[in-house]
Formats: C-alpha cells, structure tokens, sequence
C-alpha cells in the first residue's frame, strides 16, 4: 500500500498534471498556461505543433534532439571509459585505503553540480588555466574559445559532471563478484586479461547498464551544462528546448510535450534494463 | 496602431478550454499615446493621509536591481513610522505578473515594462496613484508627466532607461566598430565566430535584427519576420553567438569579444573587470536619434498593497536625486533625472569617457523606438521565430 501511494503521488500525479499541461490551453491575455483536468476537453494544438517540428523540412525541433542523441552516447561512453577502469581499480588494489578512495570519489557530490559547472567556466575562460596550461608557460600561445559554442566543451563538462554517479554502481557491481571465481580461473591457467574479459566484464554487465542508465537518463534532461559551457543554440540540447519552452508561458504546453516525448523515449532503455535484470535474476535462481 | 481586442480564457475550476471575452484594452505607442480608465473600485487614494505604521513595503523586482542602501535610507526617512523594505526577486516580468495574478507573491510595488501596462490595469492588478505623495517627479525629465504608455502618469513611475547596442573590447576587436556603415553587422562577421554574444531576450535580440535592416522594431508583417529569422539562423550557423545575458561579465573576462549589450550592461561592465586590467579597453556603441533603441521600466504600486501612503512615498523616494544616482551607481542603469547628463556622469567619475556613449540622452528617448506590446497573435509570431532561433536549427 504505501508503494501505491507513492506511487500515486510521486508519479501518477505529477504525470497527469503534465499531461493537463501538455495537451491545455493558454490564457491569450495573460499568456499563462491553463492545465485542461477533463481529458475529454483535451487540446492538441501544442502537442501537434512540437509533434509537426520535429522532422521534415519544417522540423527546427530535429537538430537539437538528434545533437541530445550524440552528445548523450558520447558523454556515456567517456564516462564508461574513465568510471570502470577507476572503481575496478579501487575494487581489486585498493585495499586497506579502498574507504579512503571511496570517500574522494564520492567529495565532488559535496560541491553542487553547478558550482562545479562554474569552476570550469573559469578554467576554461580565453584567459584561464586550461590554455594556459596548453601554451606550455606562455611558449605557444594558445587562444581557444572554449566557452563559446562548442560541442566538445558540453561533452566534456556532460563527462565531468555525471561520472562520479557512474563509479559508485560500477564499484558496487564488481566489488559484489565473488573473488574465488577470479582465483579460480586464474587456477585454471586463464591470463589477467582473459579472467578480465571471460570472468569480470560478463559479470559486471549488470552494473555497466545500471551506471550507464544512471547517468544517460539525466543527461537526456541536462540543460544546465550546455546553458553554462556553451550557452550557444548551436549546441542546444533536448533539455534546452524544454527549458526554453516552459521558460515562455504560452509555450508551456510545448515543454510538457516535451517532456512526455522525453519520457516514452526513455522508457525503452528502462524496460530493456529491467527486463536483462529480470533474466539474470531468473537465470540465478 | 490599431485597438486591440483582447480576449481571456475562461478560467474556470475544471481548467476548460472554454474562451469568453473579458477583457479590452489598447496597445500603447507614441503615436497612439492611452490614458487609461480610472475604474469606480480602484480610485487613488485621499490626499494629506498619514503614512501608515508598522509599514513593510514589499518590492518584487530582478535580482541586484535596487540599491540597497535606498531601501537603508527610506527606513531612516521614516523611521518614526517604522518602514520597512524588503524585496522580492524574479528572473522575467511575464513570469512575475503571472505569479501576482495568481496570489503567488504578495508585494507593494513591481518593476514592469511598459508593456505590461494595458493587462495590469485591465485587470485591477495596479491602483491609481495620487500624485501628492509624488512630488520628485518634477526631478525627471518631463517626458514623464505625460508618458505615451500612461498619459498623465496615473499608474506609473518611471525608473530606469536602457539603451541598447554593441559593446566589444579593443583589445579583442580591430574594427572601431561605432564606424563602420552598419555596425550590426560585426554579428555576423565569421572572423568573431565563437568569440561574441546576444541577448536572450526575444524582441531585444529580434529589434536588433530589424534594426539591421533598417525595419521598424515593432513589425507586424509576416516578410519581416521571415527576413530576421532567416538573418537568425545565418548568425547560427556562421558565428555560433552565445545567447544570454551575462555579457557584463562575459566582455571583462574576455569569454566574448563582443557582444549585443543594453547600455546599464556596459556601464556595469567596468566593475567586473578583473584586477590588473584597465577599464580603458572597453568601448560601446548604441544607435542616436531616430534609430536609438531605448525603452524604460517602471514602478507601480500593485492593488494588492496595504499600504498605499508608504507605498507612494517609497516610488517619491527612488525619484530623489541622490537616491537615483547612487542607484544608479550601483545597477548601472540609468533613471532618467534632468540633472543626469553625460558629460556630467564622465565628470563625476561615474562613467569613463570612453563610454560616455553608453549614456542614453533624452533626445535618444523621445526621438527613438521603443519596443511596444504586440498583439498576441503577432507576438506568438515573434514568439516562433525566437523558438527556431534558440533551438539551434
């Protein structure tokens, strides 16, 4: 019962008052967006519109959703390739100091997510630490524009900011995998690599779809790093066109289509990730 | 400019679709200049009433738009009553007036355009003022005594004036750009890709495009808007320009070279130079006469308000010279006060010569465009292009 509740209340409910949003009207005065409760009366001009401009020669929507794909699959890849070697280390040759490497592994928690988006706004300044760092001393001088509308940059800060939640699941899972069965492949005669890549990696699968899912899924919403990184429109993003939508009153509508398209879209990685989960389980019992 | 017949939702308990026409009023212009009614059950106040005690007066303005030591010396004015200011924030005024619409904010005075006028009186949402307790408006230029947006002052006290143009760094930029033919077009120079800004503000950003082109900032015409979105969309993709407000301290700091600046801005900008640069690099350049692009914000007293007395005093106060320039020491932004000129800002040290052109004349004012309210049918026009702009198609 109080997981139905919760439900109901953490989910349900605010869904439907999206729903009410998206598929609502305005007040054309006030331009105030007006939330339509009967689904009898529902309006689907808002809805049509983002719908209409998404693809086709009219879709000025596409880009920025297409770019959210990319920079989303590129951030998650990077962040897979820093976060796995760093906890298997902490898993496997951490020892005694394994608490002391968790706790700085988990510190940039401590620090909000945009002052850490604003550190790197300073570093990465014409006149900041990165290129001067770049330029060997001032040797060869470098000018780069880091800040100003460049793909690279909202990767970069999307890596930056999401791998300390993709380290902690990836420690989880491989600090869970039993060492006698590493031991005994090693026994068997199977190399480091070989026990790795037949033994460790199948088996902290798990735990590479939950950190990828952890981190991918906000990153599809992120509006924050690119508004701070790039601020360009060249780089918008799927959270960017929310966040500009419900920005404008009248477009509020807009952003909660958004939203709901946001969210059946994820729904696929989610349903694929219970359901893997699911066989495991049932292949473990 | 044409009336406007505005219609409002029904707003009913189910939220239904449902339109009914509530609501009429004009779209002011200074051609079309509107009084506005003075409605049976929202008179001014008497005169020669006793300022309330206990008053706390709640302003609902933008973050860092007051002075706090105004507020200091209004407490101090008045302390024999007991005043209090505090102040309430908002990001955008649309939002805000959609929250004191709906109760969300309880305050005393607010910050609007002048565009928001025509719905706020039609709505009862601002009272009438009496102008015995406004006596500094003789310090402002006489403009505004007698406003196009609200003639004969009967809602609104002036506040701050922001012109807008094209601030950059000579440091940064080889162009003078205050001379070239048409300075607007630096924007879209593809030498200063990635290394300048706009302003994320639709119809500032939008005006300038038009003013570009040498179009009127308030179009109605559909070819107009077809020209200023495709120009947007070739800004997009030949200098990638950021699009925010933080130009005041992105122009310091040398994120950008350039960038599209309100004159407040460029003013402010001095003070976030960073230590051991000087100031002197820095250089802005806004169109004069005719072409000027240069509007003004008010202060109303909102309805809601219970202390109307206190109220009027503290928009009588912020009309006092010494408060207006230390306000304006501290927003950078200009209020209109006659004894403000440019020449005497450079000479008190408050602005460097070489941004005396950041300085809006009242020549500039009355003789430039401002950006008036559009019909809800052209403004989601407007609306569309900024959408297209923003979502970097």
């Amino acid at each position: 019962m109080p997981g139905v509740l919760w439900l109901a209340l953490l989910f349900v409910l605010p869904l439907y008052i999206v729903l009410c949003l998206a598929f609502g009207t305005f007040d054309p005065v006030f331009r105030s967006p007006i939330p339509v409760w009967n689904p009898l009366q529902w309006d689907f001009t808002q809805a049509r519109y983002v719908l209409d401009h998404i693809v086709g020669s009219d879709g000025f929507f596409g880009p920025a959703i297409e770019r959210t794909f990319v920079f989303v699959f590129i951030a998650s890849a990077g962040a897979l390739a820093i976060s796995y070697p760093v906890a298997y280390y902490v898993c496997r040759f951490g020892g005694r100091r394994k608490g002391l490497l968790l706790t700085l592994l988990i510190a940039p928690f401590w620090i909000s997510y945009m002052m850490r988006m604003l550190a790197w706004v300073n570093l990465l300044q014409t006149d900041g630490l990165v290129n001067r760092a770049l330029s060997l001393g001032g040797l060869f001088p470098v000018h780069v524009a880091w800040l100003n509308g460049r793909p690279s940059t909202v990767v970069m800060g999307l890596i930056y900011g999401y791998v300390p939640y993709m380290i902690l699941p990836l420690y989880a899972g491989l600090d869970r995998i039993e060492p006698s069965l590493i031991e005994a492949a090693r026994d068997l005669g199977a190399s480091r690599f070989a026990t790795f890549r037949k033994v460790t990696l199948p088996m902290s699968k798990p735990a590479v779809i939950a950190s990828l899912l952890l981190v991918s899924l906000p990153m599809f919403g992120d509006y924050f790093t690119n508004d701070l990184l790039s601020g360009s429109p060249s780089t918008a993003m799927f959270g960017n066109l929310i966040n500009n939508a419900v920005l404008v009153p009248q477009h509020v509508g807009e952003g909660a289509t958004f939203l709901i398209l946001m969210f059946i879209v994820l729904l696929i990685p989610m349903a694929y990730y219970v359901r893997s989960t699911a066989r495991e389980e049932g292949e473990t019992v | 400019m044409a009336f406007l017949d505005a219609c409002s939702k029904k707003n009913d308990a189910t939220g239904g679709a449902a339109a009914a026409p509530t609501a009429t009023f004009s779209v002011a212009s200074p051609e079309a200049p509107v009084k506005w009614p003075i409605y049976d059950d929202n008179k001014p106040i008497a005169s020669g009433l006793t300022p309330e005690h206990g008053a706390t007066i709640n302003i609902y303005t933008y973050t860092d738009y007051l002075d706090p030591k105004a507020l200091k010396s209004f407490e101090t004015k008045y302390k024999a009553y007991g005043a209090k200011v505090t102040i309430t924030t908002f990001e955008d005024t649309t939002t805000a007036l959609g929250k004191i619409r709906t109760g969300g904010v309880q305050a005393d005075i607010f910050n609007p355009s002048y565009d928001q006028i025509g719905k706020m009186v039609t709505a009862k949402l601002i009272a009438p003022l009496n102008h015995s307790y406004i006596p500094n408006i003789s310090n402002v230029w006489s403009t505004y005594s007698n406003p196009f947006y609200d003639q004969e002052w009967q809602y609104t006290t002036p506040y701050l004036l922001y012109g807008t143009g094209i601030a950059w760094r000579t440091d940064l930029v080889s162009e003078d750009v205050a001379t070239l033919t048409n300075p607007y077009d630096i924007l879209w120079d593809p030498k200063y890709a990635r290394k300048l800004s706009v302003l994320d503000d639709y119809r500032t950003c939008m005006g300038m495009v038009l003013s570009r082109n040498k179009l009127p900032i308030n179009t109605y015409k559909p070819e107009d808007l077809a020209l200023v979105h495709t120009q947007l969309s070739e800004m997009n993709h030949t200098t990638f320009p950021k699009v925010n407000v933080t130009d005041y301290t992105d122009l310091p700091t040398k994120i950008v070279s350039l960038c599209q600046a309100w004159a407040g801005d460029a003013v402010n900008m001095l003070s976030y130079m960073p230590a051991g640069q000087s100031p002197d690099v820095l250089r802005y350049w806004g169109p004069s006469g005719p072409s000027a692009a240069v509007d003004n914000d008010l202060l109303v007293m909102l309805k809601q308000t219970k202390y109307p007395v206190m109220t009027q005093l503290f928009l009588n106060h912020m009309m006092d010279y010494d408060v207006a320039i230390s306000n304006f020491s501290f927003t950078g932004y200009q209020p209109p006060q006659t004894l403000i000129t440019p020449d005497k800002l450079v000479a008190d040290g408050f602005v460097p010569a070489t941004m005396a052109s950041a300085v809006v004349r009242q020549s500039d004012y009355e003789q430039g465009q401002h950006i008036l309210e559009l019909p809800p049918a052209v403004d989601a026009a407007w609306q569309a292009v900024w959408e297209q702009f923003k979502a970097g198609a």
